[in-house]
């Protein structure tokens, strides 16, 4: 599902972000990156999305070459994708139910089909109840919750996630990666960012362990 | 397609509503750019409307000798009879001419009936022809006609139609380069408040973004919120225009006496409406567009 050949990234000369990065990671697989702060984790999970471009190398994301995608195009790259983020990223004004839609409304999807969909993504997550309201009003697990659903409410092929479980203590933590694994049960990709040793000690199957930019070494459990 | 259009549109006018303060203000700078462009081409308006009605009574007023010989007076209407530019060759006498005089102006009338002798000259008054484009050949007869015996003076208010047409002219260009300006201004200033709308909403458009959206998903409510903002402000300086139309002459009119007629507005014909509204969409489009260009990085 995501090839990465020889990745190298410089954001400022002498240091290099990734250095010489490859690896495969396979359809339905459940992968971690992992590393200390400042390893290129990130870096690399934005390199996927192509939010930023390698300073040399080459990545296939279901066969297809993203480096080579024109950036009018790069939408068609981020509909197979479900991005979450530590920060969650949610819209504050706008209510559970509209953060989940948004991304339906998005490719166009009928009313009443986002309605079916966003409320069996919250459902997923145990939020249907919770639909109308605010995000400010929900706690931060909730909260994170809600960026997961509108995560796979499109059902992508990938779901990347930049350290999801940061801002949540360890419970809520085991919660939501408890909640990805229940999306890759159903075939979803899933690539996770995180430094949590506890978590990747209780879920991890395929990991690979990054540092100042270079795979360390690779397990397979 | 529908629903993203459906979508497109409803948010464009959540977010007019949202920041109704900065779009508010930005309405007010077009409708002023837009309103100073309005009043000086109704003041043009009202200056071609004259120069027509002048145009309409273009004569040629040969004055007469008191002493002139029929002979001479004969040969001066023959010769303006005779001219292709000339309709109609009235003759009037010294005392159809003090008669003019007194109906339009009565309040002279005692200096007139005053007057022991008539200083009123008997005249011929000669009505051009309207579908004449080019007057030089009617200046040549007002030249002849002047070298002829027993007159004393030719009068061609061509010069005055000369002096109006100028002045339309003039007011088009003053109005043209201050609106302008203003017109400038408000391209900028609309440029800023999308700018500012883009900021207030950089998650959302990171989002939509990250999620799949096209680039003209994300821009198509910047744009429409652009155009909407022109259009109302140059509709709302249309509505401004009426209401000082409608009320110069009331608060005003009086007091400029006889420059009344010189000095009002005449409201803008529809083509003028049009091109008024089209340009406030255009600014608020090409506005919009250059900030989005600058500031959302897609």
């Amino acid at each position: 599902m995501i090839e990465v050949y020889n990745l190298w990234k410089q954001y400022q000369r002498p240091n290099w972000a990734l250095s010489g990065i490859s690896m495969k990671i396979k359809k339905g697989d459940f992968c971690f990156i992992t590393g200390p702060s400042g390893s290129g984790k990130t870096t690399l999970l934005k390199i996927l999305y192509r939010e930023i471009l390698p300073t040399q190398g080459q990545i296939l994301v279901d066969k297809r070459n993203i480096l080579k995608i024109p950036d009018h195009r790069i939408y068609v790259l981020r509909r197979l994708m479900g991005i979450v983020f530590q920060d969650f990223r949610l819209l504050f004004h706008k209510k559970v139910f509209d953060n989940v839609a948004i991304v339906l409304r998005v490719l166009g999807v009928p009313k009443k089909e986002i309605r079916r969909r966003v409320f069996y993504s919250l459902r997923m997550v145990n939020l249907h109840n919770k639909m109308w309201e605010y995000p400010k009003h929900l706690s931060y697990g909730e909260q994170q919750r809600v960026a997961i659903a509108r995560a796979v409410v499109n059902d992508p092929k990938i779901i990347l996630a930049d350290e999801p479980t940061g801002n949540l203590d360890p419970e809520l933590a085991f919660e939501i990666i408890n909640l990805f694994k229940r999306v890759n049960k159903k075939g979803t990709t899933v690539l996770i960012c995180t430094h949590d040793r506890e978590l990747i000690r209780h879920f991890g199957e395929k990991i690979y362990f990054l540092y100042r930019g270079k795979i360390l070494r690779k397990e397979s459990l | 397609m529908i629903q993203k259009i459906i979508f497109s549109i409803k948010d464009t006018f959540k977010n007019l509503w949202g920041f109704r303060g900065r779009n508010l203000f930005s309405v007010f700078i077009i409708c002023l750019s837009f309103l100073i462009i309005g009043i000086f081409l109704s003041l043009s308006n009202n200056f071609q409307h004259i120069a027509k009605q002048i145009q309409k009574n273009l004569a040629i007023v040969a004055f007469l000798e008191k002493d002139a010989s029929d002979e001479n007076i004969n040969a001066i209407k023959i010769r303006l009879e005779n001219s292709p530019y000339i309709e109609d060759v009235l003759y009037i006498t010294s005392k159809q001419a003090k008669e003019n005089f007194r109906k339009k102006f009565p309040e002279l009338n005692d200096i007139v009936d005053n007057l022991e002798l008539n200083p009123f000259p008997p005249s011929f008054e000669a009505v051009v022809k309207k579908n004449i484009l080019s007057y030089d050949e009617t200046i040549d007869l007002v030249n002849e006609i002047k070298s002829m015996p027993g007159i004393e003076d030719v009068q061609f208010n061509k010069d005055w139609l000369e002096r109006i047409q100028a002045f339309s002219r003039l007011s088009k260009a003053v109005g043209f380069f201050l609106g302008g300006i203003l017109v400038l201004a408000s391209f900028f200033i609309i440029s800023n408040v999308i700018k500012l709308n883009v900021l207030a909403r950089k998650t959302e458009i990171e989002i939509l973004r990250l999620t799949g959206a096209t680039n003209l998903f994300i821009r198509t409510p910047f744009l429409i919120e652009g155009i909407i903002l022109g259009l109302l402000g140059s509709l709302l300086s249309l509505l401004v225009l009426i209401i000082i139309i409608k009320t110069f002459p009331v608060y005003l009119g009086a007091s400029l006496g006889t420059l009344t007629e010189l000095i009002s507005f005449r409201f803008l014909s529809f083509s003028q409406c049009l091109a008024v509204l089209i340009s406030g969409c255009l600014i608020g489009l090409i506005g919009s567009y250059s900030s989005l260009a600058r500031f959302l990085n897609i």
